[in-house]
């Protein structure tokens, strides 16, 4: 028989030689003095360079690995966020995203998205940020991301998904409620309610359920969205990660005037279907010019976040998504107080704002120049309500009616 | 995530039409469950690092999360080896191990100086460790598949385990093993002549 190669010499040492393999080398090498001799050269060669390889071993005073704990956390970051999502319309609809729609888009960088237009929805979406005290102006450049705050944009979508992930409804705010009066409507919501005197009695007054919502922020969740929507640039502080943002929303009193379209009164179980059509009617109606006028009230949001969570750089990076160029977004973050103010932000050339006195108080005159007309929104706070009157118009128009308020 | 990384993804979405689109949930947690800590074990071996051995190690499992085709393939774990080592090895070539020890060979060539051990601790563990970066450092240095037979030799793997996750013939791999053991050895003492042992 033949000298075994050293391949087999070497599975024979490692103790991997098996059957008749294994019979015919030990046959073999009880016999062959030049095997014995490679043998051994191979022994201390696999000798040599194991022990240099044994010192890879990591250390023993590391902890065990958790295989249970390792793959939850794997699932949390891979599977639950990056999963290809065939849900994707099935999830828009689904139930729990219908108050995000209306409510929880209050989110600044939504809001954002909303853009001027129309006036209603959005009021209705800013009102939701903090518990408001004071209300500041900023100005965006809507194209850079929100390209005419169309809500079939991919951006607008994601933000939307991403919001119906991680928004968790608490206490659903059911169907709005139609009041006989302003009476009715302060006793229903359980704060004093203003009416607009010189308009008369209003078309229609709703009155919304409370809500209440949290949502927890995931900081590699957040930057995927950020990197989706073109802006990795934008950083996301450590404090966002894990950080449980708790929204509570009081009842709303919406009371129209006027022309206005007509709309279905469960506004926040609206589909998304019914919501878009129900935005376009909005639209048409000011294409129109029909001489519709909103007046919105409600107290404050409460919002709690964590006491470590930087609302300012989180408010910094909402900005910057926005449209606010990073500069204009630092100054204004170091000196806005997040724990009390309503930041609106108004897109470039859409609009001008300017402090008025309304009611006693100072407010907020934001004008949008449109090509069917002017439009206005007037935000102010009076004794814990907020206030928003929004309609047809400019400036005068808007005195006008705040100076008959009843 | 590259545009690499997405073509790959979409590639072998492509290639691997599975059956079912998805894999079963429990049945990839049991895989998991049985794979993880060996697979782990053995980056920490290559990397020296555990937090960058689990990540590498959950890179792995997604890319196998990714082709459920392969819930069908009886040999998971060779392909889980295969895959974790390759992604391993990429990370410490990449991480800078071969220009340091580059750096340092040609310093000590200039400087006409053997490598000296230097004894910075009475700790065992402090000398391992250097011990284990010059070894790491070779196998960087080396084709990146022999550096993956020795690894997962070291790692204890079998003769038919090795098989399995290399795929080539059980009857080759005490050749394959003694020719990478050589390349190990002849760069290493290139590198460290003083070294007795070898």
């Amino acid at each position: 028989m033949n000298c075994p190669d050293d391949g087999i010499l070497r599975a024979h040492l490692d103790g991997e030689l098996e059957g008749t393999e294994l019979t015919e080398a030990r046959q073999h090498l009880a016999t062959c003095g030049d095997c014995d001799a490679r043998i051994k050269k191979l022994t201390a060669e696999k000798a040599g360079a194991g022990d240099l390889l044994a010192s890879l071993a990591p250390d023993r005073a590391q902890t065990a690995v958790q295989p249970a704990v390792a793959y939850a956390q794997f699932k949390n970051q891979f599977v639950t966020t990056s999963e290809p999502q065939p849900s994707w319309i099935a999830r828009w609809f689904a139930p729990r995203l219908r108050p995000a729609w209306g409510l929880a888009t209050a989110a600044l960088l939504v809001a954002a998205a909303l853009g001027v237009s129309p006036v209603r929805t959005w009021a209705q979406h800013v009102l939701a940020l903090l518990r408001v005290q004071k209300i500041a102006v900023v100005t965006i450049d809507p194209s850079t991301l929100m390209n005419g705050g169309d809500s079939d944009a991919r951006p607008y979508k994601l933000i939307n998904q991403f919001i119906a992930d991680n928004v968790v409804v608490v206490k659903e705010p059911g169907k709005s409620e139609v009041a006989g009066s302003m009476a009715q409507a302060a006793q229903m919501a359980g704060y004093p309610v203003r009416t607009i005197g010189s308009l008369g009695t209003p078309q229609t007054i709703e009155v919304s359920g409370d809500t209440r919502f949290h949502m927890t922020l995931n900081r590699s969740r957040i930057e995927t969205l950020l990197e989706e929507v073109g802006r990795s640039d934008i950083r996301v502080p450590k404090s966002a990660d894990g950080a449980l943002i708790d929204v509570q929303i009081p009842k709303i009193v919406i009371a129209t005037y006027g022309d206005c379209p007509a709309r279905p009164s469960a506004s926040h179980s609206e589909s998304h279907a019914e919501a878009m059509a129900h935005r376009k009617m909005e639209r048409m109606a000011v294409v129109k010019g029909n001489d519709c006028t909103y007046l919105i009230q409600a107290v404050s949001p409460t919002v709690s976040v964590p006491p470590n969570l930087n609302m300012s750089q989180i408010a910094e990076a909402a900005l910057e998504l926005a449209g606010m160029n990073s500069t204009d977004a630092r100054v204004l973050c170091q000196t806005v107080d997040w724990s009390s103010t309503l930041v609106v932000p108004i897109p470039r050339d859409a609009g001008t704002s300017q402090t008025v006195t309304v009611d006693g108080v100072p407010g907020t005159l934001i004008t949008e120049t449109l090509t069917q007309g002017n439009r206005y929104s007037l935000l102010w706070i009076k004794g814990g309500v907020i206030h928003s009157l929004s309609g047809r118009g400019d400036a005068s128009d808007a005195l006008k009616l705040a100076a008959s308020l009843e | 995530m590259g545009t690499a990384e997405i073509a790959s993804r979409s590639l072998s979405m492509t290639m691997h039409k599975s059956p079912s689109g998805h894999w079963d949930e429990s049945a990839f947690r049991a895989l998991f469950l049985q794979h993880y800590a060996r697979i782990v074990g053995v980056l920490v071996r290559v990397l020296g690092d555990r937090t960058q051995a689990e990540e590498v190690a959950n890179s792995a499992f997604w890319r196998l999360y990714r082709q459920p085709d392969l819930q069908t393939d009886s040999n998971i774990g060779g392909w889980l080896y295969r895959t974790a080592t390759n992604l391993g090895i990429d990370a410490l070539r990449a991480s800078g191990r071969r220009r340091q020890y580059e750096d340092a060979a040609a310093r000590d060539m200039n400087e006409g100086a053997a490598e000296v051990t230097v004894a910075q601790g009475p700790l065992d563990h402090v000398l391992r460790e250097e011990q284990a970066e010059r070894v790491r450092e070779i196998l960087a240095l080396i084709k990146p598949a022999q550096a993956q037979l020795l690894v997962l030799r070291a790692s204890g793997l079998s003769y038919k385990e090795l098989a399995e996750a290399l795929e080539v013939k059980m009857s080759g791999i005490g050749t394959m093993l003694n020719r990478a053991e050589q390349e190990f050895r002849t760069r290493y003492l290139a590198l460290h002549p003083n070294e007795e042992n070898l």
